[in-house]
């Protein structure tokens, strides 16, 4: 876009965010915090003194959608910047039309890793930065007789691969594996409830996302198992999907992420009480609505110090920015576009909230293809002093 | 197993052969990510490096000679090869398959892509060592009981043995040579031949 003294043409910003389906909650959070960030933005003038303005669609958890829509955004309506996507199916729908374009997705989720695109910058954890710290806890205030349920497409698959891979390094066992599909019912989950009960594993590693979500844990409360015991553990349930769900299903289990809305320092305290002002007082703050409040952030100071919205230009100003994010400061790494996050493990109290029980105080780099992932590569000094240490199989 | 080749992939040494563009910097750049040791080397060398598990080599008609040459030297073995190609005419087809490449990456090179073919390539030319290992063990056992039929034959027909004792026989002499089955037939087998030349020369 052509600079003229005077011009107030706006950046345009796609934005791809779920009203509806299966993960509507957590990416309306991340919808949300989206026009928030921008919001913030304009509010300080906007990017050289431009306002942004946000052009955004509604893809309904489908990929095909997000394809399609995608399209219209690069397409027709010319923006170059995209923010979106939650699932790993819908960002794969998006990329080629992004790449095609040469435009550049920004994608504030956690997800499973060995992806890389110059079209892309990840904001969201690699499973270094969540997998990997949510093992060492586990293991070592739990067990490491795993048992695994999730949903039924290639996220959950390839999470789990990983973490039967960091449980065969540290001595432990999977006992078992299984699958229910998307938008799962309380009939689809009654085959792992019977294997926990059967096989008693000590943490169970749930992969389900989405409104599914809420219907495990209220299963698990139903058969009458005990979290202290037995907790579900994972890297999706956030505080959206804590909210379809009632306190007594949701205490005791246990959350990996980089974000809590829990979390106790100003820029995140900060973040939290604007985004309720904002949205309403109960609302959800997830961490996937933090990468994408911070990824907003982060890329309106990179068009601020290129000039120009243009992909190379965005994407070189990147590499050179920190920015205070709510869970701390963030860059990201050019070697793989993805972001240095700061890792935390919560647990679920009696009122729903997350309390951080883990905080190692380290910024992870992000290692999406695993080159590093042994089990001691973790920092020494980031393992909590009160757990002992996991052990190799006695 | 899926696992095992992604572990094998990790540390494997890869040499690049492709003119230092974009492209190919971009290529070499994505292996590093992956996690593999990368070397990268232009214009085409004149031998194929002995440490190098795996290739990937720019497929350019105008270096079609030295490309040739460079992977007729089977005797070492060859490494892994992924051939990159930026067209699919039959001739440029003929040269990837006459290099043996178990893998091609089409231009425009994109990352995306990479290293399901590294995975791929490195698993078929584990088998292909594998059945090439097996075949050789097969062919040494086959010659060699064919020579040892062949004994026992010439020692039925001419000694009058039974094939019991001509198989004993073959057995002691081995074992008195300190040698195989295979060696002590080829021995009866020689001598049978240069008796039957003095016979038929006179």
């Amino acid at each position: 876009m052509v600079l003229t003294p005077g011009a107030r043409t706006p950046w345009r910003f796609g934005v791809l965010f779920s009203r509806s389906g299966v993960t509507a909650a957590v990416e309306t959070t991340q919808l949300n915090a989206t026009i928030l960030a921008i919001e913030s933005v304009n509010a300080e003038g906007g990017i050289r003194g431009r306002p942004i303005e946000p052009v955004i669609y509604d893809p309904a958890s489908n990929p095909k959608q997000f394809h399609v829509l995608a399209e219209r955004l690069l397409g027709k309506d010319r923006v170059r910047l995209l923010f979106g996507c939650y699932m790993s199916s819908t960002r794969k729908a998006v990329l080629p039309v992004v790449e095609a374009y040469r435009g550049l997705l920004l994608y504030p989720t956690l997800y499973e890793g060995f992806e890389y695109s110059p079209n892309c910058i990840y904001t969201g954890a690699a499973p270094n930065q969540n997998s990997l710290p949510l093992a060492r806890y586990l293991f070592g205030r739990y067990g490491k007789r795993m048992l695994f349920v999730g949903s039924n497409y290639v996220y959950p698959y390839e999470s789990n691969r990983i973490m039967a891979e960091l449980a065969r390094q540290a001595g432990g066992s999977i006992l078992d594996e299984i699958y229910v599909p998307l938008d799962a019912g309380p009939r689809d989950f009654a085959k792992a409830i019977r294997e926990i009960g059967r096989l008693r594993p000590d943490v169970i590693f749930s992969t389900v996302v989405g409104r599914s979500t809420a219907v495990f844990y209220e299963a698990y409360r139903q058969a009458g198992f005990d979290p202290a015991h037995i907790p579900i553990a994972s890297l999706t349930t956030s505080e959206a999907e804590v909210a379809e769900m009632t306190p007594q299903a949701a205490r005791g289990h246990v959350t990996a992420a980089p974000f809590f809305d829990t979390l106790a320092r100003p820029a995140a305290e900060r973040f939290v009480a604007t985004y309720r002002h904002r949205f309403g007082a109960g609302s959800a703050v997830t961490a996937a609505a933090e990468a994408a409040y911070f990824q907003v952030t982060l890329v309106a100071g990179a068009i601020e110090r290129a000039g120009t919205d243009e992909l190379d230009f965005v994407r070189a100003a990147l590499g050179t920015l920190e920015c205070d994010a709510p869970q701390g400061p963030v860059q990201i790494d050019p070697s793989n576009n993805h972001t240095y996050l700061w890792p935390r493990v919560a647990e679920l109290d009696a009122q729903s909230r997350f309390r951080i029980v883990w905080d190692p105080g380290v910024r992870v780099r992000p290692d999406p293809y695993c080159v590093d992932q042994r089990w001691d590569g973790w920092p020494e000094q980031a393992w909590p002093g009160s757990l002992p240490l996991p052990t190799q199989v006695q | 197993m899926a696992i095992e080749i992604l572990r094998d992939l990790r540390g494997l040494r890869i040499e690049v052969m492709h003119p230092p563009d974009s492209e190919g910097v971009s290529l070499a750049e994505h292996l590093l990510r992956i996690g593999c040791v990368t070397s990268t080397v232009w214009p085409l060398p004149d031998e194929l490096d002995v440490a190098s598990d795996l290739v990937f080599v720019a497929v350019e008609h105008d270096g079609r000679d030295a490309l040739r040459r460079l992977f007729a030297c089977r005797d070492r073995g060859l490494p892994t090869v992924i051939a990159v190609v930026g067209y699919e005419d039959p001739s440029t087809l003929q040269l990837v398959l006459e290099i043996g490449a178990q893998g091609v990456v089409e231009r425009p090179i994109r990352p995306f892509g990479l290293l399901t073919q590294l995975a791929v390539a490195r698993s078929l030319w584990l088998r292909q060592q594998g059945a090439g290992r097996q075949v050789r063990r097969l062919e040494r056992k086959l010659a060699g009981s064919r020579m040892v039929q062949r004994a026992r034959l010439i020692l039925m027909t001419r000694d009058g043995m039974s094939e019991e004792e001509a198989y004993q026989t073959i057995r002691r002499r081995a074992m008195s040579k300190r040698a195989g089955m295979e060696d002590a037939a080829a021995d009866i087998v020689d001598a049978h031949k240069i008796v039957r030349v003095q016979t038929h020369g006179e």
